[in-house]
């Protein structure tokens, strides 16, 4: 110690980021880990309180200081209802994880709050459990409806149902389910020819490029369950322009992301899901391939949650190679200059209403849609604020949550207004949900505009 | 009875509140009398580790079974004080096999129940030990809080007719020939409950029977009536870290040493501790070493230890007595057991004994022997109860209550009250009034603050022992202002002044040993926040000439009903302006 604080060899230390803190080697998982040292890095400065948009309209809401490390220093560690059922309030948008300027780890201690209040405090037979359970197993819905997808958009809105579905579950009846695709992405693409169809397209974009036709560019798609169910032109418009660029393709068995999943306390599901997820992405990170999703939120529960709270065979090295799709191709191609030199006509010749997706934000991408776009004249990319969206994935969904939900969304509805034209853009599928229903703006992937500017 | 004989105690440490309690339910007329707040000696400097004999279960076997007789009763009579942590004695590769055998026949010989269990049973219960331990021995330890314990005991003496004066200093005794009967003290306020700024003056008690209760000081006291009383101060450093690295007392199972044991308290784990023979009970180096000394040491059992953060060090001086004819050169050596030295017998000194030695955990046992012994004197024949009637808030009571539903906190904060405040959880935090929380490190609401400066007056020192409020992370950097604030209304401004300065004089002092890493950023987020909201960096406040008309002050705008009008606007401002 005495070298640390000895006043003659004055030796700054590091920030302090917490990136040695390892609390995963006390438990296998963190469902039962101890993370009262985590509270250590805390000098309770409040900055994360003044950027959590729960707290900001919930005057109910104890805020992220309170529920992270003040909760953990005071609670026991085995012990019997010590965790505050305030956590279910917490929309997991992950805010207050980026605001700590101390490195306190807010939303492990959250996510795994939540999972204990889930497993020890919350009533298995109650109907809020299992509307969450319903609302976080989103892809087993999804699933079933994309079986029958046109009577699924249909009954799943069909009025007297949704009214049954707010008073039984809990499920609020204010917002529009989103429709199903009739042919889902993974349909879309075993049709067009899977792998091999993409490494030929590849092939001939390399030797359009100039690039070693057997070059060694190749990405595993991480598509999630919206863009398979919902949304499969965002997945369609990551393959061309993948493709575009050179890279072959190949999209892996996979399951949900699981971040529905720590939202709500459902950890064992999650980690059921996530071995799935890292065991096929492992195996082909290992054979040099990158893992790219195109929703942010995947893309931070493979890179950041995982880890935290799992100890997954793998789960390192998957977490290391995990980008954003944008991301991926600002890092390795020249973007910039691509799209200075494209056109773009027809009805993607905009006016945009970017909005920055919370986890997008933690992963420090929150300003990559802007910049990028800049470069295309046809196209202004207004940014409206830094605010939450408020939907927060499944939040935004439950009944009781619904009023909170919207008014924290109020700023950046009213940003939207403000801008010109009538359509939004942000990379996240539920923020997207949550904009379109607070101005019936029509919501944009940047991949979507990626590929109208790039793909011919 | 005529009229109980009158009895004063010097001392408000464990030892005279646990006298006290027990002479007065004896129905004795009894004064206690403390020069600072109520455990403002050794017993607010310990190490807060309710013995389960085991630590002396090789060296000194007649301690050993009188803690955990101890031990059992203080479980039942103090459970609001107590937790029972249970404890391990671990051995490292290096620590002697046979002190490992030695150690586990001495708890069965002193009929301590212990069980032997293998390293990697005892990291199953403690997942932060080091890897390479051997094994450990199981014992009863527990965490026991000093504060509470007695204030709790004064309490309960109060309640049998007890007059408790603190900031009282005892300055001598009156002597009548070869009789000691009274004592002459130096009240620093008014009698009852300490306020700052009230006009203190000095008083002649007089008394039937004097008890030297004062621990360290117990030779000054002596001195005071020309008897020699050789205690023998050893100052022992404890460094606090900020949460609970470990939930069992954690010790080293070799004979002796340094920096051999950690005790979960609460919210944080105390490590330490040393031991350093001092001339001065009162004045005696705080060195840096002895710091070092204990995180590094303890280290070898739970790494996590060396980087963990700290909170405060402080250190006590233990106040131990050998008989004259030992002499003992190391103070290891020197018995942990107490002495009764009855002035009259030793000294031809009539109407007064002292008390030496010995340790928090037997202070009941202690008590119930020199009651006996007072008692003997006037022919009292009364029994001691103590060990069978629950102290004040250790009546039965259940931790475990809807904390929303019946008292409107968040769990985690009404687990902590409930658990301070034990049987009077009820009385205390059921209020109608608005009750924030008010120390968010510890989990203290107003309601409970309230009462603690019911009990306790303006000091708000003694408020913080009754509390823990101010004790967490930020010691006291965001709560030493609104704890002042609970005093407006029945205090004026510059006792509550005076109050705040003291409170925040006593945080810092404990820090300066433990700033470095995390706490170190706390204190400067600390200063920046009372230099630049509180003007402590200059108080004009505190300049001569009259004082400071608040009233002049403007107090802001009249709030209106209309909310300012917000226009929206799309360049990533927050509020539209
Ligand atoms: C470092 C350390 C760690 C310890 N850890 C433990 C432990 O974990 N478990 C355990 O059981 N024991 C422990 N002990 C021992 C235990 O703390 C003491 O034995 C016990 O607290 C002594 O209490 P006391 O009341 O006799 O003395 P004190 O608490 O010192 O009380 C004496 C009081 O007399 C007052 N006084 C002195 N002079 C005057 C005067 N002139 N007028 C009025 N008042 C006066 C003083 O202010 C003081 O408050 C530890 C001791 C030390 C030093
Ligand atoms: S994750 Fe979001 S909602 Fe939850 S405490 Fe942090 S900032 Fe608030
Ligand atoms: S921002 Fe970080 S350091 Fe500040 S109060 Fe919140 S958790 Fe603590």
């Amino acid at each position: 110690m005495s070298d640390t604080h000895s006043p003659n060899d004055f030796d700054p230390a590091e920030p302090n980021t917490s990136e040695e803190y390892d609390p995963v080697d006390v438990a296998a998982d963190s469902a039962d880990a101890d993370l009262r040292p985590g509270a250590d890095s805390c000098y309770k400065c409040s900055t994360c309180d003044t950027t959590c948009p729960v707290a900001e309209v919930d005057d109910d809401f104890p805020g992220p200081k309170f529920q992270g490390p003040e909760q953990w220093r005071l609670k026991r560690r085995e012990d019997e209802q010590t965790i505050d059922d305030s956590v279910m309030s917490c929309s997991n948008c992950m805010r207050c994880d980026g605001a700590c300027p101390s490195g306190v780890p807010l939303s492990e201690m959250h996510n795994t709050a939540r999972g204990e209040y889930v497993d020890e405090q919350m009533s298995k037979t109650s109907v809020e459990y299992w509307r969450n359970r319903i609302l976080a197993n989103y892809r087993t819905s999804a699933w079933l409806a994309s079986k029958v997808p046109r009577l699924a958009s249909f009954a799943m809105n069909f009025g007297p149902a949704r009214w049954a579905m707010e008073k039984t579950l809990g499920v609020t009846s204010e917002r529009d389910f989103p429709e199903f695709a009739t042919e889902t992405f993974r349909e879309w693409w075993e049709r067009r020819g899977a792998a091999a169809e993409s490494r030929r397209r590849a092939r001939e974009a390399r030797s359009r490029l100039d690039e070693p036709v057997d070059g060694d560019k190749k990405v595993a798609y991480f598509h999630g369950c919206y863009s398979n169910y919902n949304t499969p032109e965002v997945g369609k418009a990551m393959v061309r322009v993948y493709e575009h660029f050179g890279y072959e393709v190949v999209v892996p068995e996979q399951r949900c992301s699981g971040t529905p999943m720590f939202a709500n306390g459902m950890v064992d599901d999650a980690r059921r899901h996530a071995e799935v997820n890292v065991s096929s992405m492992a195996d082909l990170v290992d054979r040099g391939y990158d893992a790219i999703a195109s929703c942010t939120s995947c893309s931070m529960a493979l890179r950041q949650e995982y880890p935290e709270l799992f100890d997954i065979e793998g789960i390192d090295d998957v977490a290391a190679r995990t980008f954003e799709s944008v991301e991926y191709l600002r890092i390795h191609e020249d973007l910039r200059g691509e799209l200075a030199a494209a056109d773009i006509e027809g009805d993607l010749a905009e006016e945009f209403a970017y909005h920055a997706p919370c986890h997008a934000r933690n992963q420090g991408l929150e300003r990559q849609a802007v910049e990028l776009f800049g470069e295309l004249d046809e196209v202004t990319v207004t940014d409206v604020g830094d605010s939450c969206s408020g939907i927060s994935g499944t939040y935004g969904w439950k009944a009781e949550k619904y009023d909170t939900s919207m008014e924290i969304g109020d700023e950046m509805f009213d940003h939207m207004e403000a801008t010109e034209g009538e359509t939004g853009m942000t990379e996240c599928p539920t923020c997207a949900m949550q904009m379109e229903h607070g101005t019936g703006y029509e919501i944009r992937h940047p991949l979507e505009l990626l590929e109208a500017a790039l793909v011919a | 009875m005529a009229s109980a004989p009158h009895v004063v105690i010097i001392g408000g440490g464990s030892t005279g509140a646990g006298i006290a309690r027990d002479l007065s339910m004896r129905g004795l007329d009894v004064t206690l009398l403390e020069q600072g707040n109520l455990t403002h000696g050794t017993t607010g400097r310990m190490h807060g580790l309710l013995h389960s004999g085991g630590r002396y279960a090789v060296s000194d076997q007649k301690s050993a079974a009188e803690c955990i007789e101890e031990n059992r009763v203080l479980r039942r009579i103090a459970s609001h004080c107590v937790e029972m942590t249970g404890g391990l004695f671990v051995k490292r590769p290096e620590d002697s096999e046979e002190y490992f055998e030695e150690k586990l026949r001495g708890c069965e010989a002193c009929g301590i129940p212990a069980e032997v269990v293998s390293g990697s049973e005892a990291r199953a219960m403690e997942p932060h030990l080091a890897e390479d331990i051997d094994k450990a021995i199981s014992v009863p330890d527990g965490a026991v809080d000093p504060f509470r314990l007695v204030v709790a005991n004064a309490a309960s003496a109060s309640e049998h007719g007890a007059r408790i004066e603190t900031h009282s200093t005892v300055t001598d005794l009156l002597v009548d020939g070869d009789e000691v009967v009274g004592v002459e003290v130096d009240h620093a306020s008014g009698a009852g409950r300490h306020v700052h700024g009230v006009e203190g003056g000095t008083e002649e008690i007089r008394a039937d029977y004097v008890v030297n209760a004062t621990g360290a000081w117990a030779g000054r006291i002596g001195e005071m009536a020309g008897v020699d009383v050789e205690v023998r101060p050893s100052k022992g450093v404890m460094t606090i870290m900020n949460t609970r690295q470990v939930d069992t007392v954690i010790n080293r199972c070799r004979p002796k040493g340094d920096a051999d044991i950690v005790v979960p308290h609460e919210t944080t784990a105390i490590l330490g501790t040393t031991d350093e023979e001092v001339e001065d009970p009162e004045d005696y180096p705080e060195e840096e070493w002895e710091v070092d000394l204990v995180i590094d040491t303890l280290s070898e059992l739970v790494p996590m230890l060396a980087d963990a953060r700290t909170i405060r060090s402080f250190w006590g001086v233990r106040p131990l007595y050998e008989p004259p004819d030992v002499g003992s050169t190391d103070p290891t050596d020197i018995t942990r057991d107490y002495f009764l030295l009855d002035h009259e017998e030793r000294d031809d000194l009539r109407g007064m004994t002292s008390i030496v030695g010995g340790k928090f955990t037997t202070y009941r046992m202690m008590g119930e022997e020199i009651s006996d012994h007072v008692c003997d004197q006037f022919g009292v024949d009364a029994d001691c109860r103590t060990a069978e009637v629950p102290l004040p808030g250790s009546e039965d009571f259940s931790v475990l209550r809807d904390y929303m539903d019946e008292f409107g906190l968040r769990s985690p904060v009404g687990r902590r009250s409930v658990e301070r405040l034990g049987s009077r959880a009820d009385e205390v935090l059921k209020t109608t009034d608005p009750n924030p929380v008010v120390c968010t490190c510890e989990g203290v609401t107003r309601a409970e603050v309230q009462d603690a400066i019911e009990g306790s007056g303006s000091n708000l020192n003694a408020v913080r022992i009754r509390t823990r409020a101010s004790m967490g992370n930020c010691q006291g950097g965001f709560c030493c202002h609104r704890l002042a604030s609970e005093l407006h209304g029945e205090y004026d401004e510059a006792t509550t002044r005076a109050a705040w300065n003291e409170l925040l004089e006593e945080r810092w002092k404990g820090q300066r040993h433990a700033l470095w890493g995390e706490q170190l950023s706390q204190a400067m987020l600390n200063y920046a926040l009372h230099a630049t909201t509180q003007n402590r960096d200059h108080d004009p406040a505190e300049r001569d000439g009259p004082p400071v008309d608040f009233g002049a002050f403007d107090d802001g705008a009249t709030p209106t009903d209309d909310p300012p009008t917000r226009d929206a606007v799309a360049d990533g401002g927050r509020d539209g302006d």
